[in-house]
């Protein structure tokens, strides 16, 4: 085959071919990630945005429907009883995640021999799956047999109908949350405290500040970006709880656990209104969002300021 | 409180303080000791339950008071669980799709990584952002478009939808092991250039060795979450065969009867099924706790 002379002289390539020849080994390092996550995350999203406009129930064709599923959410009743569950639960699981947290990392601190031991057994929990911790906390939570109503029994307390009281089962699902999350906090926060530098601390305490002040004023205001983080990460697993919801109480009694994953699921696998479940999916997603916004935003100031005493 | 000014204490008085303030130290100590104690006694106390029931007969399990120990342990529950339930199969498939997936996300993850960190090419801000962007979303976005793509791709039920999914790497992973990986010097990479090696050899020969910590992270974490993941499965599969522990675990619960009334099995089986991944986080502390503390994730 003759060679034009664009071809025959090197020096000659056309600036298109360049480019490609130059990129493509960067591209080839990349596709197979980038296709993965193409297909199976960025897909999905936009997929879900357009189930979400529809009144799909999964197998006759999809019916455009704009914003009707929106509309029709905003006066359902048990998709308000979804965002107050929720809302509850990640009130109670949060705020008591962290603070056990904090509290067992004050006790981390203390260097005592066998610190690794402690850790560990606090860590157990996090890897566990959810689905395992609901089996077990089933028993335990059960109201004729379980161990928690029989030494409230032996205590000659009354016995608790932990899974079958709506209002007790978010409290149970809550202590569950707060007993699987705590120990992740521990650690976070440990590190945090083990970064107050110690000159700081020896400072406060020459100007006279006992050690509850040395709390307060010094080791706290310094965590607080390590506190942010936690409280933002256990938000964001609170608001998408779903396992113990399923398995212990199936979302009851009397939609007392159904909370807001939960919906999604038995909306499009319970009644097959996938454009419904896609509407109270993105609504999950935009809370979660805007939380986390205000988060940063509410805190800004306070880690701003606390940045600059330090300078 | 403190600084209560010892300095000016006689000779006479101050034994007797030294004494006071390390009773003060030492009774601090203990109470540290017996604080922890409780704490961690009280995220392994339901494990140790778990256990303790599974050796009880099942009349025992329902004594009250409930006792804390079983009289005779019950150690036939443990192969009852195999007679009940295909325990071979849902752990044969689940170390199956964990390795799989585990081994994907390595290799395909660290080349993109390598990819964002280490080569110019066009888009490359632009895509890194679109994979930022994908961190924040929730499974209850994903979950059901998920089931129905994979549905079209004909893979429920099936490996496919266990495995595939999840080898070609994810946002998280790719973003972790970017961020180790702008932290190597240059000069190596460099260095390597002038001596003649391809962007091949730099990553496998150079990139890649570096990693090493980060790769391990990202492994554990991966194992951890395949292994843990319960609600993906439970969409995604129907037969046995095919089933994971977790899934397992949950079919065998809640299947047959309404009222399951053998709690010993049942702890048997929860036993079987949250043993491997403990043992395997009591060898591998390190890198659990590094990487869980980065992505934020739990059991989930």
């Amino acid at each position: 085959m003759a060679l034009s002379p664009a071809q025959a002289a090197p020096s000659n390539l056309t600036p298109r071919r360049a480019p490609w020849r130059k990129y493509l080994p960067a591209y080839l390092f990349l596709l197979p990630n980038l296709l993965g996550v193409l297909v199976f995350i960025a897909f999905p999203v936009l997929f879900a945005l357009y189930m979400s406009l529809t009144n799909w129930d999964g197998v006759t064709t999809p019916k455009f429907v704009g914003l009707g599923n929106f509309h029709d959410l905003i006066q359902d009743q048990v998709f308000w009883l979804g965002v107050r569950n929720t809302f509850i639960y990640t009130f109670i699981t949060v705020p008591g995640g962290v603070a056990l947290g904090l509290a067992a990392a004050l006790l981390l601190y203390q260097k005592v021999r066998g610190l690794a031991l402690f850790r560990a057994a606090m860590f157990v929990p996090v890897v566990t799956s959810a689905l395992a911790v609901a089996v077990i906390w089933k028993w335990i939570f059960d109201y004729d047999n379980g161990l928690i109503n029989d030494v409230l029994s032996l205590l000659n307390f009354n016995q608790v109908p932990w899974l079958s009281d709506p209002a007790w089962a978010l409290i149970s699902l809550a202590i569950i949350g707060i007993w699987q999350s705590f120990g992740l906090n521990a650690v976070i926060l440990l590190a945090a405290l083990e970064a107050v530098p110690d000159s700081l601390l020896e400072a406060a305490s020459i100007d006279g500040a006992g050690p509850w002040s040395r709390f307060w004023r010094v080791r706290l205001p310094l965590i607080a970006p390590a506190l942010l983080f936690v409280s933002i990460n256990s938000f964001i697993g609170s608001f998408q709880v779903f396992a113990q919801a399923y398995y212990m109480t199936s979302g009851g009694p009397d939609y007392g656990t159904t909370v807001l994953n939960y919906l999604v699921y038995q909306r499009a696998f319970g009644q097959n209104r996938f454009g419904n479940a896609a509407a109270i999916g993105y609504i999950l997603f935009a809370i979660i969002f805007i939380v986390t916004l205000l988060q940063l935003r509410l805190s800004r100031g306070y880690v701003n300021a606390v940045a600059e005493a330090e300078a | 409180m403190e600084g209560e000014g010892i300095g000016v204490m006689s000779g006479a008085r101050r034994p007797r303080l030294k004494a006071r303030v390390l009773g003060k130290r030492v009774a601090n100590k203990v109470l540290v000791y017996i604080l922890l104690a409780a704490v961690g006694l009280l995220a392994i106390f339901p494990f140790f339950w778990m256990v303790s029931t599974s050796l009880k007969t099942v009349a025992e399990s329902s004594t009250y008071p409930p006792p804390l120990l079983p009289a005779v342990p019950q150690w036939h529950d443990y192969s009852d669980v195999f007679n009940s339930v295909p325990m071979l199969t849902f752990f044969r498939n689940t170390v199956f799709y964990s390795s799989m997936v585990t081994i994907g996300q390595l290799v395909f993850c660290s080349t993109a990584a390598f990819a964002f960190a280490r080569l110019r090419f066009p888009g490359r801000e632009g895509l890194f952002i679109v994979y930022l962007a994908t961190l924040m979303i929730p499974t209850a976005v994903t979950l059901v478009p998920s089931f129905i793509l994979m549905k079209w791709f004909h893979w429920l039920d099936t490996i496919w939808v266990m495995t595939i999914p999840g080898m070609f790497g994810s946002a998280f992973g790719t973003f972790l092991l970017r961020q180790f990986m702008l932290g190597i010097p240059r000069d190596l990479d460099e260095a390597a250039t002038i001596d003649g090696a391809g962007l091949v050899r730099i990553y496998w020969q150079i990139i890649l060795p570096l990693t090493g910590s980060a790769l391990t992270v990202l492994g554990v974490l991966t194992i951890m979450t395949v292994w843990n993941d319960f609600t993906w499965p439970l969409v995604m599969l129907n037969s046995s065969n095919v089933m994971t522990l977790t899934l397992g675990l949950a079919v065998f619960a809640t299947g047959g009867t309404e009222e399951f009334t053998n709690v010993p099995l049942l702890m048997a089986a929860a036993t079987m099924t949250v043993a491997p991944l403990i043992i395997i986080f009591i060898f591998a502390q390190r890198y659990f706790v590094r990487g869980i503390a980065l992505s934020g994730f739990g059991g989930r």
